[in-house]
């Protein structure tokens, strides 16, 4: 079954939006849950990403892509 | 062998600046805003929370009193990682820097070690203006008694931060902004590469090359060497080969391994976003000639940050920086050169 991970909505406060800066591990490779996968900033503040399911990752959103709370960054089956 | 995750140089910075204050207690960092905040490159990050506020020291806005404040805590017995927070701040504090640091071991007949270590960011692309744009590599470079490093990718960022916390020599250590994973400065994915967990060296003064070509030595440094090598990508499909050297050091420079390449190609480049003149570029191409001009088939060439100060206009920075693009052109007129 595929999962979603996504942007929390409770990351920052305000509803700014965020700039996915890095990702910290390779397309379709294996993730755990808890484990640091992304980085986003939002005015300057980074914050970090980690994966809510395990499996094989396949990222959606690349860098610099601009993100909302909620938006689907990466699927995981 | 350990095993290997994928980091930003800045989590690569403060991964092995964790696991070194770990192994010794008499590491500890200082500098603006690197406590609590972590760093405003990142590059502290989760340090105060691990090791608290005595070993990780915010200080006032002196750069001439805490980078003195290490050189006398670094002969007395610690191991002083203190960040300078732009290399443009060097001004105020040059005096501890060059006369101290620098000189202490000598002044002292090898009596006294300065185990300190110096990290500034450097660089310019995001519209900072003249003061807080620059690399000042040659100026470092150029004043003895200093190792200076400057590393492309997380990777290196770890294995010369190691180094140089357990050099007995003080160390300036060169972490360009647009390389550091932190959005607004720029980002450059190919600087985020897997690091082993475990800690590791990586000696100092030591060249790599990084893509092996026929044709055109690219010897770069930093964020120029993320230039070179989409330089070089274009360029085969134009059927010139070209061989990218990142430097990682600049002192000590590893001569030995630029003048290996430039004896295969017969034809030198330098990248290099420091000012052009009386800098490390006109340092290289001097190394190659004084060795053998003769093995250069065209003149040598560079593309660096012209004698200006950096402006802050983004059209006027971006047309003066060094840049793929430029890079390219350099290289067809080589070839084109007989």
């Amino acid at each position: 079954m595929t999962k979603s991970i996504i942007v929390p909505m409770d990351l920052w406060e305000e509803d700014e939006e965020a700039v996915l800066t890095a990702w910290l591990v390779d397309n379709d490779s294996e993730v755990s849950i808890g484990q640091l996968v992304a980085e986003i900033m939002v005015e300057k503040i980074q914050y970090e990403i980690t994966s809510t399911c395990e499996g094989i990752i396949s990222i959606i959103c690349e860098e610099d892509d601009v993100v909302n709370k909620g938006s689907v960054i990466a699927e995981v089956s | 062998m350990s095993a290997t995750k994928k980091l930003t140089i800045a989590r690569a910075m403060a991964e092995s600046l964790a696991q070194e204050m770990r192994a010794d207690p008499t590491v500890f960092v200082m500098g603006e805003d690197i406590a609590q905040l972590g760093g405003v490159f990142g590059n502290t990050r989760g340090l105060f929370d691990e090791f608290g506020g005595e070993r990780v020291r915010d200080t006032p806005i002196s750069e001439t009193a805490f980078i003195g404040a290490g050189v006398g805590a670094a002969m007395d017995g610690m191991r002083p990682v203190v960040e300078l927070m732009f290399v443009d701040f060097f001004g105020v504090c040059f005096d501890a820097i060059y006369n101290m640091m620098a000189k202490n071991i000598y002044f002292s007949g090898g009596k006294s070690h300065v185990p300190m270590v110096i990290m500034a960011s450097t660089g310019a692309g995001y519209s900072d203006g003249g003061q807080h744009s620059q690399c000042l590599y040659g100026t470092f470079a150029h004043l003895p008694g200093m190792k200076v490093v400057a590393p492309s990718n997380a990777y290196d960022a770890k294995g010369l931060m190691t180094a140089a916390i357990r050099d007995n020599s003080p160390v300036i250590y060169l972490f360009h902004k647009g390389l550091q994973g932190m959005g607004w400065l720029g980002n450059e994915p190919a600087a985020i590469n897997q690091v082993p967990e475990d800690n590791y060296v990586l000696e100092i003064g030591k060249a790599r090359t990084v893509v092996e070509g026929a044709d055109i030595s690219i010897v770069s440094i930093g964020i120029g060497v993320h230039h070179a090598l989409k330089a070089a990508q274009k360029l085969k499909e134009k059927n010139i080969s070209v061989e990218v050297i990142d430097l990682c050091s600049l002192v000590p420079l590893d001569r030995e391994h630029i003048i290996a390449s430039v004896k295969n190609t017969g034809r030198l480049l330098v990248v290099d976003e420091d000012y052009h003149s009386f800098g490390v570029s006109g340092e290289i191409i001097a190394s190659v000639t004084e060795h053998d001009h003769k093995m250069l088939k065209t003149p040598p060439c560079r593309v660096t940050f012209p004698d200006i100060p950096i402006p802050f206009s983004r059209p006027m920075e971006q047309w003066a920086l060094p840049s793929t693009e430029k890079i390219i052109n350099v290289c067809l007129t080589m070839m084109e050169r007989k």
